[in-house]
């Protein structure tokens, strides 16, 4: 099939979300909104309130006695039905660690599930909670990266006999050599907060079996619907045949809803065990404690360059922090060696080193989010390029700009065999700095930074995002059982309108507008003629689900493919009927009629009467019944889109607080299906990467204990905090993918985070500070700016 | 986190280290205090009612003192497990010295707080130790300033006592923390 289409009518404009009709009216069913059966079993668990600690004993005789409990069960009572997570990974260095659904006389994490509580009302659940009496054993926990890899530091996990889980490491040839030749060595070392989705909807569960509970209906809140039903099935040793794993309308994912959680496969076994419908919602702090954190890094990197800021090699050292269990399915290899993978970034970087690990903490497992192991990939490459210029006395875009992959150089493979196969990375670069007005800003900018009394920088952030990675790309990284592809189901019904079902489960991204938009496209069909069914395994094929920017990639590849599948068959029916041949047929106006003569042909509907036998005019010879496809696309290894931010902040020396003043957003995600919606997930994204820059962290103490699982002290941004976003496109269509797409849902994060440290580094420049962790809080930035006075440096 | 402070009692040191002593006082003193029991020399269990922000809970702990100085002071440790709050682990060193006008207790305690206490109440720990301790102060001081030793109910007597203690500083000291940092945060924060 020839993957190269060109003649876009829908693809391309504008069509507002269909999904909003409901959303914004409060209409969406979302998981609590679900009607509930009768015979419900509500759930509650009982949560470790240790970081690390024996369980001696449990006795649950109080919670048992309260009138509407059903049952209150331990670890041990799962042991024979659901197998501990282990996740695939087969990747050199990394190590298996096993987790239980509920822990087993050790808890490894506060929050870890100790036991569950089974009731007739929610009420009933949530009392019984206070009743169960735990004997716990505290022992020393193991809390932060540095302190995790101390030789002295207790095993989180014994077998391992320390706490590495990963350790990996990669060169180019004769890297030492090359590195050698630099004239010129920069390094720096950055440290990213521990952050989390804070989906507007928490998660939740509500499993409900058949009358005889031999079938079973999980609805959860998922980004990975048949991940989930896999995983399910696997650890329960029950058949894929008999578990749907549904999605109601769904709340917001970001990653933290793409894994598999232990209250699914709980809620399943326990429908299956008491014939009865199970249900769970967590709340804020549950989701806040338990559900998967993200980006605990340090990084330190060095670059070798010559006399004219051209970077010769780079070595990159990369520590995270994965938690107490590996996240299922993607262990902390995820964010590690994606992180490692990425950094080269739009650099023309030839010689690359890198030696990467992830430890064991006794901290809440770590893993996807928005961006995944790229903010903290650029946080890096990008906050050096400023320290090249500063140290070299060039300025930082100009750095950029000699080391930036130019359009001739495409297609480009990397140091780590990644193929850039087109882009506009240095015309992103240029979009960015002409769009803020870089130069003259640099022209009046003092060198004390100081104006009207507060630091004023701009900052940059020239980046690429993976997108739509495919099972090459997931086997690369020792993904083994990451299916990688996605799927569609395309069927014109016999009225001649459409339905498509898509491997993907929408969490906000638009999908039931911009997959009736493609089809529309494809089949000359009005977009309101076209329904979109996903988020339910026994009405969609497999696939591998809505993250890491798949949707419009991977999603909307397979639907424009499976749409061609049909898109012959139709003409093959109705070059019978009309008889002309088919490659003259085009379908367009829910019509198909030879191409020189729009005025005669068939209408949609009588194609398909014809395909369904609703007429005497029969098939051609050969020719089956039924008018739909099905559509199984595995993308490039990966597809990378690329931008650049330029912002510009304001710091003010008085309370150390960082003020957003300008922000423009440069992305270019390849050929655009919907531009409203491109621009709201740019948006989206990049609000999200405000939170992080500035103000989002989840922080622990040295006990493990976790001190802001509320959103009182995890601060999110408020419109408060962001400024008028100035957003540019650029469309260069892949030559690897599908009609061109790239993907587009990360990105914002990716340019934001980096692009908003660079502008505050810049703006204290001239106190000689080095501003190379996030969040980038008042009181950090306080005190760098009062610790740089009383040194000498700046004002006063 | 560490608490410490320091506050006069207008009382002479060894009718303070009596009554630091006597579960009868420590159970009227200690706010939210429902039972304090001596088990042997130097330890006592204890259940104290007690709200962090939005969780409240009746916490049981155990409490043992050590390093015990008579009439110059006590290490006090306390533990509170389990229960759906969270719990607390602290210990506290108090010391007695004799001034004009009275005695003065200095305390540092070292206060470990875990679970949903932690997750949601870590900024409102501090000022409700201060609160609880100023309480504690009070009622310590009236009772002793009084020259007897009650065994009702004491009155709240806020921060009246306890406002009255400052560092050089012009810091005020709120005599908070202090005991109840020991006994106090030991169980009520405790379990």
């Amino acid at each position: 099939m020839d993957d190269r289409i060109e003649d876009f009518t829908l693809i391309g404009t504008t069509i507002l979300r269909r999904e909003d009709g409901y959303l914004l009216r409060g209409r969406a069913k979302f998981l609590d909104d679900l009607p509930e059966p009768k015979g419900l079993i509500h759930l509650a668990f009982v949560l470790s309130p240790h970081a690390r600690a024996n369980i001696l004993s449990i006795d649950a005789s109080a919670a048992m006695a309260l009138p509407g409990v059903v049952d209150v069960l331990t670890g041990r009572d799962f042991t024979d039905d659901i197998k501990p997570f282990a996740p695939t990974i087969e990747i050199d260095g990394y190590r298996d660690v096993r987790r239980p659904v509920v822990a087993v006389d050790r808890v490894n994490f506060v929050g870890e599930y100790v036991a569950v509580i089974l009731a007739e009302t929610p009420y009933a659940a949530q009392d019984a909670l206070e009743l169960v009496e735990v004997d716990y054993e505290p022992l020393e926990a193991v809390v932060g990266i540095r302190e995790a890899l101390r030789d002295d530091a207790p095993a989180v996990h014994e077998h391992l006999g320390n706490n590495l889980i990963f350790k990996g490491e990669f060169s180019t040839p004769e890297f030492d050599k090359h590195f050698a030749s630099g004239e010129v060595v920069v390094e720096g070392e950055f440290r990213t907060g521990r952050v989390t989705g804070a989906m507007i909807e928490p998660r939740g569960v509500l499993a409900v079996p058949d009358p005889i509970a031999t079938t079973v209906t999980l609805w959860t809140p998922t980004q990975i619907p048949h991940i989930v039903r896999t995983a399910i099935c696997e650890h329960l040793g029950i058949s894929e045949s008999l578990l749907t794993v549904a999605t109601p309308a769904v709340g917001g994912g970001f990653g933290t809803k793409a894994h598999v959680y232990p209250d699914e496969l709980i809620a399943v076994a326990l429908a299956r065990r008491y014939c009865r419908a199970v249900k769970w919602v967590q709340d804020r702090r549950e989701d806040l404690l338990t559900n998967a954190h993200a980006r605990d890094f340090l990084l330190r990197i060095k670059v070798a360059l010559d006399r004219e800021a051209r970077i010769r090699a780079v070595y990159l050292d990369i520590k995270t922090d994965g938690g107490a269990y590996p996240n299922h399915p993607y262990s902390p290899t995820l964010e590690s060696t994606g992180c490692a993978r990425m950094m080269l970034g739009p650099y023309r970087i030839s010689h690359y080193k890198y030696d990467v690990c992830s430890v064991m903490t006794n901290t809440t497992p770590t893993g996807a989010y928005r961006g995944t192991g790229q903010p903290p990939a650029f946080m890096a490459i990008e906050g050096i390029m400023d320290r090249i210029g500063r140290r070299m006395g060039i300025d930082p875009a100009e750095v950029r700009r000699r080391n930036t992959i130019r359009a001739e150089e495409f297609p480009y493979v990397n140091a780590v065999g990644v193929r850039y196969d087109t882009g506009s990375y240095y015309e992103s670069l240029q979009e960015g700095l002409q769009a803020i007005g870089y130069d003259e800003f640099r022209k009046t900018q003092p060198a004390d930074r100081l104006v009207d009394g507060k630091y004023r920088g701009i900052g940059i952030c020239n980046y690429l995002e993976v997108t739509g990675t495919g099972a090459p790309g997931w086997r690369a990284r020792g993904f083994a059982k990451m299916p990688g592809f996605d799927s569609s189901r395309v069927v014109i019904e016999p009225d001649g309108k459409a339905t498509v079902y898509v491997s993907q489960a929408d969490a906000g991204q638009g999908h039931y507008t911009t997959y009736a938009q493609i089809v529309a496209d494809r089949l000359g069909l009005s977009w309101e003629d076209v329904i979109v069914v996903e988020g339910d395994t026994s009405k969609v094929p497999y696939g591998t689900g809505t993250f890491a920017s798949r949707g419009s990639v991977v999603g909307g590849g397979t639907v424009i493919r499976g749409c061609e599948k049909v898109k012959a068959k139709v003409r093959r029916i109705a070059a019978y009927m009309l008889g002309v041949p088919p490659e003259r047929l085009v379908l367009a106006g829910g019509r198909v009629h030879d191409r020189d003569d729009p005025n005669t042909g068939l209408t949609m509907h009588e194609v398909a009467e014809t395909a369904y036998s609703m007429n005497n005019l029969g098939l051609p010879q050969g020719e089956e019944h039924g008018l739909e496809a099905t559509d199984y696309y595995d993308p490039p290894l990966v597809t990378m889109a690329n931008g650049c931010h330029v912002v510009q902040v304001a710091v003010d020396p008085e309370t150390g607080s960082v003020t957003i003043e300008r922000h423009v957003a440069v992305h270019d995600c390849g050929r655009v299906i919907n531009p409203a919606i491109v621009a709201g997930q740019v948006q989206g994204a990049t609000v999200q990467g405000i939170g992080e820059a500035l103000m989002e962290e989840l922080v622990y103490d040295g006990e493990g204990q976790l001190q802001n699982a509320n959103l009182l002290d995890y601060l999110l941004p408020t419109a408060m905090d962001v400024p008028d976003l100035v957003l540019r496109n650029i469309e260069t269509p892949s030559i690897d993918t599908v009609a061109g797409i790239k993907g587009t849902a990360e990105a914002g994060l990716t340019g934001a985070v980096p692009a908003i440290a660079n502008a505050v580094n810049d703006a204290l420049a001239g106190l000689g500070v080095d501003v190379n962790r996030i969040p980038l809080r008042p009181s950090y930035i306080f005190d760098l700016i009062r610790g740089a006075q009383a040194a000498g440096g700046g004002r006063k | 986190m560490i608490l410490d402070g320091e506050t006069l009692i207008p009382a002479d040191r060894r009718a303070v280290w009596k009554a630091l002593n006597d579960p009868d006082v420590l159970r009227s003193c200690i706010p939210g205090c429902q039972s304090l029991e001596r088990q042997s020399d130097t330890d006592f269990t204890s259940s104290v009612r007690a709200a962090v922000g939005p969780v409240s809970a009746t916490f049981g702990a155990k409490i043992t003192l050590s390093e015990i100085e008579p009439d110059r002071g006590y290490t006090i440790s306390g533990e509170g497990k389990g229960g759906a709050a969270g719990f607390a682990r602290g210990k506290a060193r108090v010391d007695l010295t004799d001034e004009a006008g009275g005695t003065r207790l200095r305390y540092n305690a070292d206060v470990n707080v875990g679970g949903k206490l932690a997750q949601v109440g870590s900024r409102l720990i501090q000022g409700t130790a201060k609160k609880l301790s100023e309480e504690f102060f009070g009622r310590l001081a009236e009772q002793l300033g009084g020259g007897e030793l009650a065994t009702g109910a004491a009155r709240p007597a806020p921060a009246a006592a306890a406002a009255s203690s400052s560092v050089p500083g012009g810091r005020r000291l709120w005599a908070g923390i202090g005991l109840i940092a020991v006994i106090a945060m030991a169980w009520w924060l405790g379990r």
